[in-house]
């Protein structure tokens, strides 16, 4: 059956017609595309991550050593190594606050290889297992009890560095054997790139090597509060009467970090913002270009019949296709751009969780629609005029 | 019933401040199956006039008629519509888009009409093959306008006017381009179009001799028509 000539097909022809303007609006497209699928990558894996960790803690405030805030933060968001300490008598001292319901302390220690221990750098967690109820339910699901003295249980991402994934491994940790008793699911946080081990152990640590911990040390306490506790109103009561300590409410987990990332961000909007104006800058450019180019053509098809709507038609298809294709090529490089970066910027490398592929989809429809919509945009006022003239004006250009 | 009839025609250009009458108070009664010439020297508003009939520009005042629908009540669509389905069109000027064939310059009328009187892709691409067939040219079928002479580009534009089955064409200086023996088989192919077909023919032209082959002749001379 012979194909039927229509208006697409006119489309289609018109713009194989000039194939370096069109290869040059189409790389604009991909640029601006590519710079928005690229910050929104970055954007939402920061957000996801920071809310992800902050739910996952199930502690209403995280308590740490003056000054120690933004070094925690790294830890449970970034997946940092970091050791910061303060004495553990100020647990006690919390503990009186009024709509405090539980308290869970944890120490950080960090290993080196060849230095203390058998396994490269990492942070070794040391959590009380009575009071725990930050790590107690991913070891309680994966364990299903208590680690004893001298065992180790390894987060999801550290068992991948370490290479181990052989369960009843032994290691050194600060000169001490630890049998690797299991690896714990991905949680999320920043502790999947962490080794556990209970509290029990310190002492021997403390014995053994030259960790730089003393006895009655802690690094953070969680804390859980009472139903119906104002956790500001706990927040300020802790900050006041205990100087020693800084607290963090579960909601401004990762505020630091937004912080510290918020210049990058800005400079993300504004490439955005420039690159969008040059690019329905370059799309009005182009089709006023065209437009003009092709004045006379509009006026004999309008002489042949041709609605105003159909001239419509006829140029916004071109402009769909073009902006299709511009935007489905920026979408292409700005994930892989986002893909092989995450693996070379050092924030991103250290966050623990990707977007998922429903986010990504999200970003790549958000592309899609930009894309499409500024070559439209663009293309709009030229073809607007265009489509008003009288056929015989147009004709006569 | 007239198929075209103007009544006091007349249009103005502004050009600057001043205002440039192309045509002055035309009247013109033309029936179904005419085949009228109109001779005027360049400027005397022949093209305007053509353009007025073909709905291509409006009157300043007056009132244009087809089949007894006032022009002016159609609408920019209702318009589209009857340039489209009643009218063809033969241009001064080469017509034909360059990155189209000359089947799909051919063709291109032929999208614009609306979806239900559309004809199948087949019997087209046959209308197509036959009218340049008429016009000599369907060795060219698949060349580009840029691979034609001037001439047969206006044979190809000639034919195309001839694809939606028009009422009416409208011819401007349609054998500007071509030579004498090719002229003269462009004529009588008019002829056989309007006598087989009973297409109404509206030619201008400045050469009367071409015009001394049509039935009724008129002259145009400074927007005004006068009897030949």
């Amino acid at each position: 059956m012979p194909e039927r000539f229509t208006l697409s097909s006119l489309a289609i022809r018109n713009l194989r017609r000039r194939p370096l303007r069109t290869t040059i609006l189409v790389a604009a497209l991909t640029l601006m595309v590519a710079s928005l699928v690229f910050a929104l990558s970055f954007v939402m894996r920061v957000n996801a991550s920071i809310q992800l960790t902050a739910e996952r803690l199930g502690a209403d405030l995280l308590i740490v050593p003056t000054g120690a805030r933004g070094a925690a933060e790294d830890i449970l968001v970034e997946s940092h190594v970091r050791s910061f300490y303060m004495d553990k008598a100020i647990l006690e001292r919390i503990r009186k606050v009024a709509g405090i319901d539980k308290l869970s302390p944890q120490t950080y220690l960090v290993s080196l290889i060849g230095m203390c221990c058998s396994v490269p750098e990492s942070m070794v967690v040391a959590f009380n297992q009575e009071t725990d109820f930050i790590v107690k339910p991913w070891l309680k699901k994966k364990l299903g009890r208590n680690l004893q003295k001298g065992e180790a249980i390894v987060g999801e991402e550290s068992a991948f560095n370490i290479s181990l994934g052989l369960i009843e491994m032994e290691t050194k940790l600060f000169g001490n054997a630890f049998k690797m008793v299991g690896v714990l699911d991905k949680t999320g946080s920043g502790l999947d790139t962490a080794i556990f081990i209970s509290d029990e152990n310190i002492e021997d640590i403390i014995k053994n090597s030259e960790a730089k911990i003393k006895a009655d040390q802690i690094s953070v306490i969680f804390a859980k509060l009472e139903k119906g506790a104002n956790a500001y109103k706990v927040m300020s009561e802790i900050e006041n009467n205990i100087v020693e300590v800084d607290v963090v409410m579960r909601k401004d987990i990762g505020k630091s970090l937004l912080a510290t990332l918020g210049d990058i961000r800005k400079i993300f909007y504004f490439t955005m913002i420039l690159s969008t104006i040059l690019s329905l800058f370059l799309v009005w450019a182009i089709f006023t270009a065209i437009a003009n180019e092709r004045t006379r053509e509009v006026g004999i098809m309008r002489a042949l019949g041709a609605k105003e709507g159909q001239v419509v038609k006829l140029f916004l298809f071109e402009v769909l296709v073009l902006g299709a294709i511009g935007s489905i090529m920026g979408i292409i490089a700005g994930t892989s751009l986002s893909v092989l970066l995450a693996k070379n910027f050092s924030i991103l490398k250290n966050l623990p969780i990707d977007i998922g592929l429903l986010s990504r989809m999200l970003i790549a429809a958000a592309g899609l629609l930009f894309g499409t919509g500024i070559c439209v945009l663009g293309a709009l006022s030229p073809l607007q005029r265009l489509k008003k003239l009288e056929p015989l004006i147009a004709i006569s250009r | 019933m007239s198929q075209i009839k103007l009544q006091n025609i007349t249009k103005t250009y502004k050009v600057g401040l001043d205002s440039l009458v192309a045509v002055q108070d035309v009247s013109l009664d033309i029936q179904k199956g005419d085949f009228i010439s109109i001779v005027g020297h360049s400027g005397s508003g022949k093209t305007t006039l053509l353009s007025l009939i073909g709905g291509i520009t409006t009157p300043t005042s007056g009132r244009i008629s087809f089949e007894d629908m006032d022009l002016a009540a159609m609408g920019s669509n209702g318009l589209s519509e009857y340039r489209c389905q009643k009218i063809g069109f033969m241009f001064q000027f080469a017509s034909l888009l360059p990155m189209l064939t000359v089947k799909e310059n051919l063709l291109l009328p032929t999208i614009f009409v609306p979806e239900p009187e559309r004809t199948g892709a087949a019997k087209l691409n046959d209308k197509a093959a036959e009218l340049l067939r008429s016009v000599g040219l369907l060795d060219k079928i698949n060349a580009f306008p840029g691979q034609l002479s001037g001439g047969q580009q206006r044979r190809v534009a000639i034919a195309r006017s001839f694809m939606n089955n028009p009422a009416l064409i409208l011819a401007d200086e349609p054998t500007g381009d071509l030579d004498e023996e090719t002229e003269q088989e462009m004529i009588n192919f008019f002829k056989s179009m309007n006598q087989t077909k009973g297409i109404t023919f509206v030619m201008v032209t400045h050469n009367t001799e071409l015009a001394s082959h049509t039935p009724r002749r008129l002259r145009m001379h400074q927007g005004s028509l006068q009897l030949l």
